[in-house]
């Protein structure tokens, strides 16, 4: 049964200004250190475009702090981070290539980009045949398998499905789109659905093991529509293409207007359930104090990514799906919501644990999206002077 | 390797719609533990692999009397991967329980007989082989997967890969903590069987358009 919540929203823990930029510090050392590489920046583009992404980062780190709000500040930067790569990996192709398109020679060169996506479906072949299947390069170039490896078990590590909600370059888009609109127009969804991730990882890891191909990338991949696509040169070519741009305006841009929800990411994305199981390894999670809440469903209606629900918020905490986006935690009317550190005291505040896993958190995001944003701001630097962006 | 990853990837389902069956055989057994339980899922496994084994070898008869001609067997086998994939897609998204297959009726019809006249030890047995003599759509796709090749060796082999990969999923039944979670794995199963239901659809269909095309 619901409890009345009426106007009693506690205030939202503000930290002092002088005590927000002491905790912010840390961040604007290591990005500087980051974004610097460690050698002077040269050129006045590069310059600007390291100002311009070094300042937005650490300002919205610092409000993070300042506002004691996360969500609200975490996805703006999400978003922007994955426009970024967007146009910073586009423009690569392009110089790279001549096009975005992923012809047959530039597989059998094994040219192709490794992503995150492609991880589960090359650990069967590799302990089966010691083979990798997907034509990229282990080390060494740009978007290598084996630097994608090491980033990704990082961020597991340090955040489990945080890592779609932080890290994955492909996740702001869809967490951007979900936002345009205030209200929902679809309001409910199948519950079974949230099933489906799984059913799809267990489907492309066999037959990616059985046709020793990475069949996500070849035929269900929504993001090849804006990145590298293949090279239409036959009917079989032609109906992936359709896939690819059906499911990208289908589940990344309109399906979460209407709803409101990382539909791909909760519905569709199979790396999604996959990294899920990282949550169990990882030492951060969501908690819900049974005592403060009052059980209004807010945040099991505002989670993007159908992580709560009316059994998991009875029983403490969300499902294994969570990115730890921190919108419930935004969102608790009675911050019965926190982030917490597994074998820790399940009821404290949870304010240390916030600021141990945000550091952690924008620290990948930064890093990550850090390289794209200066690369991005640089093309359109360019584009504005020049009139191209390669 | 085929065989087995196609056993694997509709072990779910096989899981699912067996389950009503050999779940009542572990509960209806009294004591013994693990290891009583462990014996009648043997005995259950058993006996569908004697149902297999059955089925490949009307599936190296068919083969044989069907499929000589390469076009004709190529549309023929197309035309049957595309018709148990829609069968296989309906399985996964009907809701209501009436079209699973024969083992929900087996399932009921063994409660009864283990309510009426306990559980005698051929009975796991019996039940293996009447969940392994059913049509269900997985199982038909492994058939004309199976009759393509055409080879009664080949055709016992194919069967008995496909039963280690979907036995893959009855390893755990013995223990209770995971029928629990037997909701999930069905909802996983059955998703998971049309997405492959999907994909044997393509598969027909590209096999069918190029069997018409060398008749």
């Amino acid at each position: 049964m619901k409890r009345d919540t009426t106007n009693d929203t506690p205030a939202p823990k503000r930290r002092s200004f002088p005590k927000a930029f002491l905790l912010s510090l840390p961040m604007m050392l290591l990005t500087f250190a980051m974004l610097t590489g460690g050698k002077p920046i040269s050129g006045p583009s590069q310059i600007v475009a390291f100002l311009l992404t070094y300042c937005f980062l650490n300002l919205f780190f610092f409000l993070m702090i300042y506002t004691g709000k996360t969500d609200r500040w975490r996805a703006p930067v999400f978003s922007a981070y994955s426009v970024a790569f967007v146009i910073s990996f586009v423009t690569h192709l392009l110089e790279a290539r001549g096009s975005m398109a992923l012809s047959e020679a530039n597989i059998l060169r094994a040219q192709a980009p490794f992503c995150h996506m492609v991880i589960p479906m090359t650990l069967i072949p590799g302990a089966l045949t010691k083979t990798i299947i997907f034509p990229g390069t282990i080390v060494g170039s740009f978007a290598s398998i084996s630097s994608m490896f090491i980033l990704w078990i990082g961020a597991s590590l340090s955040l489990g499905r945080g890592f779609c909600g932080w890290t994955c370059f492909f996740g702001g888009l869809e967490d951007g789109f979900s936002r345009l609109i205030k209200r929902p127009i679809i309001k409910r969804i199948n519950p079974v659905f949230t099933y489906l991730p799984w059913a799809l990882l267990l489907f492309i890891v066999l037959t990616s093991a059985a046709a020793l191909s990475p069949v996500y990338c070849t035929w269900l991949c929504p993001f090849k529509a804006v990145t590298e696509y293949v090279q239409v040169i036959s009917v079989k070519t032609l109906v992936q293409m359709v896939i690819f741009v059906t499911l990208f305006a289908g589940l990344v841009v309109t399906l979460p207007i209407l709803t409101k929800k990382r539909i791909q990411c909760g519905l569709f994305c199979p790396f999604g359930a996959f990294q899920s199981l990282t949550n169990k390894v990882t030492g951060f999670a969501i908690r819900i104090d049974p005592d403060k809440c009052v059980k209004c469903g807010r945040c099991v209606r505002s989670c993007p990514t159908f992580s709560l629900d009316d059994e998991s918020v009875a029983s403490g905490g969300s499902r294994i799906s969570c990115m730890k986006c921190g919108r419930c935690v935004d969102l608790c009317p009675k911050g019965a919501i926190h982030y917490h550190v597994k074998g820790t005291e399940p009821r404290s505040s949870g304010t240390l644990q916030r600021l141990l896993f945000l550091y952690p958190a924008f620290l990948f995001l930064a890093t990550m999206g850090g390289g794209f944003f200066k690369d991005a701001i640089v093309r359109i630097i360019k584009l504005a002077a020049t009139g191209h962006m390669i | 390797m085929e065989a087995f990853l196609l056993g694997l990837s509709n072990g779910g389902v096989c899981l699912a719609y067996c389950a009503p069956v050999l779940v009542p055989c572990l509960l209806a057994g009294s004591g013994g533990g693990i290891p009583k339980a462990v014996g009648i899922t043997a005995g259950f496994l058993g006996g569908r692999l004697l149902g297999y084994l059955v089925f490949a070898v009307a599936a190296w008869i068919i083969g044989r009397a069907l499929l000589g001609n390469a076009g004709a067997r190529e549309s023929i086998i197309g035309l049957a991967y595309m018709m148990l994939s829609v069968m296989l897609v309906v399985y996964a998204f009907t809701a209501g329980r009436s079209h699973s297959c024969a083992a929900t009726g087996m399932g009921a019809l063994m409660l009864k007989l283990s309510e009426h006249q306990g559980l005698s030890p051929l009975l796991p047995v019996a039940a293996g082989v009447a969940t392994g003599l059913n049509f269900c759509p997985p199982f038909l796709l492994a058939m004309a997967a199976s009759a393509e090749k055409g080879s009664l060796s080949y055709s016992i082999f194919f069967f008995f890969m496909f039963f280690l990969g979907t036995s893959l999923f009855f390893v755990p039944a013995p223990f209770f903590g995971l029928l629990r979670s037997h909701a999930a794995v069905r909802t996983v199963g059955r998703l998971c069987a049309g997405l492959v239901g999907a994909y044997y659809f393509f598969s027909g269909l590209i096999m069918l358009t190029g069997g018409i095309k060398s008749l």
